[in-house]
């Protein structure tokens, strides 16, 4: 089976530096991005199957990253973190078709929890779509 | 005239008659309870940023700025309510405020102004941002220095600075830059480069400045440790030992008088240009690194015998094996590797046994104090082992230490001076390929087969993995013989725990804080740390060998090599992410408590060296400026303080700022002592007022014990207590201070209790009494005994007591000040029983045991 594709988007690098280990620790393939601009021209080239995603960020902030990534490829779950976290930021996001929101600072065990549950998530919609052919 | 009314004016403000000075009860009040809430807020903010030092949370630059901010907030916040109730009298708090802030604000920038222009550092100095400026070795041998265990040589290092000035001095830059660009370029063979180069630098004068401080520093050496009048010159670059293997590339001298220090530096430099140190860079590709060589200075240890330790066998890591190899003087002979040594093989596991030895002969030493080449080794030495089974113990155990903090199997040069201390001059990673470690997705097949004793219970103090036998502690006589690498299980996380974790290789607490002190140390030791389990002592069983996972918060039965060497040999640490650093330079200024004692001289806004200083120095005050309002009952009755009913010789009046009373509290000048809602105000009360604590026989107060009484009044009144006829406590619903005056015994108690168990807090401070000092010292340590059993950490300084506890759960917190409130009546007649030192093992018994009874009823 295949590794399942997670990429981090953050401008602040340790949150890439950290996670990444830890996530590939974990049997994830990890792709870290500090720009989004970077990050968007990645994602336009390749649908991850999860992206971790900060949301104040300069440039293309996270909520304009969540609904390109959701145009872009539908089946990836997001997950946002962010350190200004609001009940209307949080609603939005949702929305937008947001996975999951954590409020920044966050346990590791917390996010590595979340890219989980959203593993579980995409690996069943590929099994369904393989099914049903949806 | 105007001199004369400004006399008149000081006389009048110190008699109290200035009109300015009244500050209406009601602002009075309530700006004392905003210092008290915004104290409360400050503790809850350092807490939380003391719990992201453990390694579990993930944040970023912003946390740490916001936190700075908000904690600068509440500082400046409280510094003006306190010149607001005492008539502006601490006006330089403003300027210790600001100057702190400005450091803070320098370190979030990264600004480390200071190390880019000095060039020579003591070891003390060196901290973590600095291994660039003074390259691993040295960097390394201060992170030693600062674990306990452990003796490093005194010594400093001519950090990058110095290699550049002296480069700049002789204008040699282009000209390296030129033969080295030669050599890349393969214009010119690696030994004419090397030749060439080496020999402008030896050819060079040092900067007069910098030959001062080098000669300076080196007498200071020698002041710290006569004996050692040689120096030890090694070289210390860049990417030294860490990333890159540069080991034995660069030269260093050993036995190096102090005449010789000057060309030691000299030859050390150029050795950065060794053939084979270019060949290295060339074939890692590591020119566009700058070269620069920092050179570490130290005393020579007078070694008896000396070596290296692996502290795994990097050919087969999953051995529980040390080998140690070792030679007789120096020990230069087992660092490069020639003649015979001996080796031994040592099992990692306490009580560090030779598994297997093979003795040497050594025919050659260098002996300590000796300049020149190696000498015979006498003949009857020659076949002996080097070191006793206790010896080579005692080095694996230092450096199992050392292991466990920088996460990584090391190779450490060690010294056994004459007199048997040991001594570590060097500790450098061994290069394992990361290839034999296991991904932890792979390790769950492994980890199904070992039974879980503990899963998803506790916080994690410090992230990590750690094995061991249990050892579980109930009291200090238990951590006496705690074993070096077991498993520190205890109830409580109280501070005296700490002496141990160094040694300890996880700590698993049924109740504590991850912010506790117990915590702090766990982290500074990078020991895995798992707390408030609530049932670790009772699943976990003495003796039995456990690996604990604090990063899982799982605890399995047995030993998980796999587990253990998965930690061992993953690349990176969060302790090397940037913001950590940050984090825990910012702590430094932020988070430690060295103003403690309200009557020490130093006790000024100027010697506040952090936020918690400043915080407590502003607590205090404002609590005197309260008091000052004690000097008259009678409006301090009329503004709403309230008369405790009571048979007890208190005289006892309370100021509520808070919540600190019932509901149902009239307008009348008394109150019930059940009409008391002040949680700790309501415990101490429960002790001082048991029938217990106030023992009405009485006592024989001899001749001499009464003239010595006589002879206090004096001191009594000038010892900064200003209620004469009463005594006051300051309550709010959750908080207590309270000033007594009971005879010729000063107690002053201040208690908090939060949400948050970080919040909780009893300081105590005791002083006086009717006899002579032998019999105040007397009860002085009978009272600290008493206090550290109960987890209070204690000073005293001849009558004096000063205690403190902190981070305890709400039932702690109730007991502790239950057993407060009984030493208050118990403490007070004391000192006239303690006639003989035997006396205060008697009480001490007695009071325990009453005190064990009395809870037990509560």
């Amino acid at each position: 089976m295949n590794k399942t594709t997670v990429c981090v988007l953050d401008d602040e690098a340790i949150v890439g530096d950290r996670l990444k280990p830890e996530l590939e620790d974990d049997g994830y393939d990890v792709e870290v991005f500090t720009d989004s601009a970077v990050a968007l021209k990645r994602v336009t080239e390749k649908c991850f199957d999860i992206v971790v995603t900060d949301l104040k960020m300069d440039g293309i902030d996270g909520m304009a990253f969540l609904e390109m990534v959701k145009e872009k490829c539908p089946a990836c779950e997001v997950i946002m973190i962010t350190g200004y976290a609001t009940i209307e930021t949080f609603r939005e996001s949702r929305i937008k078709g947001a996975y999951e929101f954590i409020a920044k600072p966050f346990r590791m065990s917390e996010i590595r929890v979340a890219v989980k549950r959203a593993k579980k998530k995409v690996r069943r919609k590929g099994f369904v779509k393989l099914m049903t052919g949806k | 005239m105007n001199t004369l009314g400004n006399i008149l004016k000081a006389i009048k403000k110190h008699l109290g008659w200035d009109g300015a000075n009244k500050i209406p009860f009601p602002d009075l009040f309530g700006r004392f309870e905003d210092i008290i809430q915004q104290n409360n807020a400050a503790m809850e903010l350092i807490a939380d940023m003391g719990g992201k030092t453990g390694g579990e949370y993930l944040f970023d630059k912003k946390y740490l700025i916001d936190k700075v901010k908000q904690l600068e907030e509440l500082v400046r916040l409280s510094a003006y309510d306190l010149n607001f109730i005492t008539n502006n009298q601490y006006p330089q708090i403003y300027g210790t405020i600001e100057s702190l802030a400005r450091k803070l604000e320098n370190i979030l920038a990264g600004k480390v102004a200071l190390h880019k222009k000095k060039p020579v550092y003591d070891l003390d100095e060196i901290d973590e941002f600095m291994e660039d400026v003074a390259g691993y070795k040295a960097y390394n041998l201060s992170i030693v220095h600062n674990l306990a265990k452990a003796n490093v040589p005194s010594g400093f290092v001519v950090a990058i600075v110095g290699f550049r000035n002296y480069l700049a001095y002789n204008n040699l830059f282009k000209k390296i830059e030129e033969l080295i660009e030669a050599y890349r370029e393969e214009k010119m063979s690696v030994e004419s480069v090397s030749h060439a180069v080496r020999l402008l630098i030896l050819g060079g004068d040092i900067p007069p400045e910098l030959r001062r401080e080098i000669l300076s520093a080196a007498e200071l050496i020698c002041e710290k440790s006569p004996e050692s009048w040689c120096y030890s010159v090694r070289s210390s670059a860049v990417g030294e030992g860490g990333d890159f293997s540069f080991a034995g590339l660069h030269d260093s001298f050993l036995n190096v008088s102090y005449s010789e220090l000057l060309s030691s530096f000299k030859k050390t430099m150029a050795s950065l240009y060794n053939p084979a140190s270019l060949e290295y860079r060339k074939k890692m590709n590591l020119f566009s690194m700058e070269m620069a060589m920092p050179v570490l200075f130290q005393g020579m240890v007078k070694s008896r015998v000396a070596g290296v330790l692996y502290t795994v066998d990097p050919n087969e890591p999953e051995k529980r094996e040390c080998i140690l190899s070792a030679s007789w003087g120096l020990g230069n002979v087992v660092v490069e590797d020639q003649g015979q040594v001996d080796v031994f093989r040592v099992s990692r596991v306490a009580p560090h046994l030779i598994i297997e030895k093979k003795i040497g002969s050594k025919t050659w030493m260098v002996a300590p104090r000796e300049i020149g080449s190696a000498r015979k080794v006498p003949a009857e030495l020659q076949n002996e082992p080097c070191l006793t089974p206790q010896e080579a113990a005692t080095i694996v155990e230092a450096s199992l230490i050392l292991e466990r903090y920088f996460k990584r199997p090391l190779d450490v040069e060690w010294s056994l001076d004459e007199g048997g201390k040991l001594w570590i001059l060097q500790a450098r990673p061994i290069n394992i390929p990361r290839a034999s470690g296991l991904q932890r997705s792979k390790l769950k097949g492994v980890l199904e087969g070992h039974r879980i004793l503990l899963q998803e219970r506790g916080t994690i103090a410090y992230q990590s993995i750690g094995a061991g036998p249990v050892w579980i502690v109930r009291d200090s006589k238990d951590l006496s013989e705690f074993p070096s690498g077991g498993v520190l299980v205890s109830r409580f996380a109280p501070p005296w725990l700490a002496r141990a974790i160094p040694r300890a290789s996880a700590v698993v607490t049924d109740i504590g804080s991850p912010t506790g002190h117990m915590a702090t140390v766990a982290r500074e030791f990078r020991v895995p740390a798992l707390v408030d389990t609530a049932i670790a002592t009772k699943i976990l069983k003495p003796g039995q060998e456990v690996t604990v996972d604090a990063e899982e918060r799982v605890i399995y039965e047995g030993r998980i090599s796999e587990l253990l060497r998965h930690k061992l040999l993953r690349p990176e640490t969060f302790e090397t992410t940037h913001e950590f650093r940050l984090l825990r330079r910012l702590l430094r200024r932020i988070a430690p408590l060295s103003l403690t004692d309200p009557e020490a001289p130093n006790f000024n806004a100027e010697s506040c060296q952090t936020f918690h200083d400043i915080m407590r120095f502003m607590h205090e005050k404002a609590i005197q400026a309260l008091a000052q309002v004690g000097k008259h009952p009678r409006s301090l009755l009329k503004q709403g303080g309230k008369r405790l009913k009571s048979d007890l010789p208190l005289n006892l009046v309370l100021i509520d700022v808070g919540g600190g009373f019932t509901k149902d509290v009239g307008r009348g000048v008394y109150i019930d002592p059940d009409q008391i809602n002040s949680f700790p105000m309501k415990m101490l009360w429960q002790g001082l007022s048991s029938p217990q604590a106030w023992n009405t026989e009485p006592i024989a107060v001899d001749f001499k014990d009464l003239m010595s009484s006589l002879t206090k009044t004096q001191s009594a009144e000038v010892a900064g207590n200003t209620l004469t006829d009463v005594n006051l406590a300051v309550i709010d619903a959750n908080y207590v201070n309270l000033s007594l005056r009971l005879g010729y015994h000063f107690t002053a108690i201040d208690a908090g209790v939060g949400p948050l168990i970080e919040n909780n807090y009893i300081f105590f401070r005791f002083i006086g009494g009717v006899t002579d000092i032998t019999q105040r010292s007397r009860r002085a340590g009978l009272l600290m005994s008493i206090l550290e059993k109960n987890n209070f950490r204690v000073e005293i300084s001849g009558d004096l007591v000063i205690a403190r506890a902190i981070h305890l759960t709400r039932e702690q917190m109730k007991d502790n000040l239950y057993l407060i409130g009984r030493l208050i009546g118990f403490a007070r007649q004391l000192d006239v029983l303690l006639k003989h030192d035997s006396d205060v093992e008697i009480y001490f018994e007695k009071f325990m045991n009453e005190i064990m009874g009395s809870t037990e009823n509560q």
